[in-house]
């Protein structure tokens, strides 16, 4: 599918050697919103948590997040936020699966210094299941490298799709699946949201959501 | 539209569709095991390998293009294993933090009475030995290097924790991780900026890879006694 038809008026075109990024409305106001949100996570606060009273006691247990820890998230999650940026506005799409699997590893480093030990081991398992799925990622944008000679998402819409080209793309649909953690993999992904520091959590669940509408229309763009 | 010059042999074009499929079979052998194992540690080696096999797959399309590929992959690889030992590493602090005799193993001793070795040699030797691996190590350097020299660390930790003293060896091999990380990112850069450097660039690159090989294997030790423990 033309990405005119998909994404609006062409804006422009950002031509680095190789790599031609396309501007179009739908990219530029994914790309803006995501900025707006990176802007308000580096200027807010964490929030504290409040956990329901034990059974012997009357006063509730609260939950602070410490000075080196608050750091440590509020860099994590601008990064997070940045490389989500990214994927909505690059047209390569082997760019596209490194910020894939940056956001991926970002998830996990935002959780890494929590100190609930079930939160670090919903975390290691998500790790393990992001890190099993970059098989069917990079395998994937691979594939369509090998049959069509071009990464550039520009070209890749103008041709007509290939067996091989639907194989890749079918990978590259599980690898995405797999390292947003959305699908079959959720529960650990879920449990991983279970820490006090609300805005720096906030990030893992919006980089995903962003990054899946992206790779709708990439996958449109080069199927059709 | 795909332009394969002329002088590529036919054997290479028709080893492509092999690798790919070797890559995936590998990764789904991975995946099978991973399945099967319980501990750990068993899981964490064998996701590096399914991870192995995206590599397989990616050097199939073998253009100069899929070349510049392979590194950003094996760097995100790279970066996911350490990432995931970071948060292991994490939680074995938080798990010694919460309870500091669980890291002592719950074993009984063999001798009916009360029963001290008072030698010199005991608290001396591994110490010693730990010691002349490590320095054997480094003057090896690169990854044979860096699997002596973890030899050497996990010696000293298997030796310090039979004395029933704290192994606090944790804090530091997450140090070491970092550290060789930027001596492998400078050799590199350097390699490209001042080729006529590529003896030092080289020699960086090569502790680089014997600090991290290291600090895995000691990584290993550590884990490993967890998981015996839980027997």
């Amino acid at each position: 599918m033309d990405f005119v038809t998909l994404g609006g008026n062409l804006l422009g075109t950002i031509p680095l050697g190789d790599i031609v990024l396309y501007v179009n409305p739908f990219n530029l106001f994914l790309f803006a919103v995501l900025l707006g949100f990176t802007v308000l996570i580096a200027v807010s606060k964490p929030e504290t948590q409040v956990e329901a009273a034990k059974f012997n006691t009357l006063d509730n247990a609260q939950v602070k997040v410490d000075e080196k820890e608050f750091r440590q998230r509020r860099f994590l999650s601008i990064i997070c936020g940045l490389a989500s940026a990214g994927a909505m506005i690059t047209g390569d799409l082997f760019n596209f699966t490194l910020f894939m699997a940056l956001v991926g590893i970002l998830n996990i480093g935002i959780v890494s210094a929590v100190k609930q030990t079930s939160v670090l081991n919903s975390a290691f398992n998500y790790g393990l299941i992001a890190m099993m799925c970059s098989l069917p990622l990079f395998g994937g944008a691979s594939i369509i490298l090998a049959s069509t000679g071009t990464l550039s998402l520009a070209v890749l819409s103008q041709m007509p799709a290939s067996p091989m080209v639907v194989f890749g793309a079918i990978l590259m649909l599980i690898g995405i699946l797999g390292e947003s953690g959305v699908a079959p993999f959720f529960a650990s992904k879920a449990e991983m949201f279970r820490t006090p520091g609300s805005p720096f959590i906030v990030i893992i669940h919006l980089s995903s959501l962003f990054i899946i509408v992206r790779a709708v229309e990439i996958l449109l763009l080069v199927l059709w | 539209m795909v332009f394969i010059p002329p002088f590529v042999p036919e054997t290479f074009l028709t080893m492509y569709m092999p690798a790919i499929y070797a890559g995936l079979i590998v990764g789904f052998i991975g995946t099978m095991a991973i399945a099967m194992k319980r501990e750990e540690i068993h899981i964490l080696i064998l996701t590096d390998l399914v991870g192995l096999a995206m590599i397989f797959v990616v050097s199939a399309v073998g253009t100069d293009l899929a070349e510049a590929l392979i590194l950003p992959g094996l760097v995100v690889e790279l970066a996911e294993t350490l990432a995931i030992s970071e948060i292991l590493i994490t939680r074995e602090m938080r798990k010694i933090e919460q309870d500091p005799r669980a890291n002592l193993t719950r074993s009984s001793s063999m001798f009916p009475q009360a029963f001290s070795l008072d030698m010199e040699i005991m608290t001396t030797a591994p110490n010693f030995i730990a010691l002349v691996l490590i320095g054997y190590g480094i003057f090896l350097t690169g990854f044979t290097g860096g699997a002596v020299a973890g030899g050497g660390i996990v010696l000293y930790a298997i030796s310090k924790k039979a004395r029933g003293l704290p192994v606090l060896l944790l804090d530091g091999i997450a140090g070491v991780s970092g550290i060789s990380w930027c001596l492998w990112i400078i050799g590199f850069l350097l390699f490209f900026v001042a080729p006529q450097f590529w003896v030092l660039s080289l020699f960086l690159a090569a502790c680089g890879l014997l600090l991290k090989v290291a600090s895995k294997v000691g990584l290993i030790g550590l884990l490993m006694r967890e998981d015996i423990d839980k027997e």
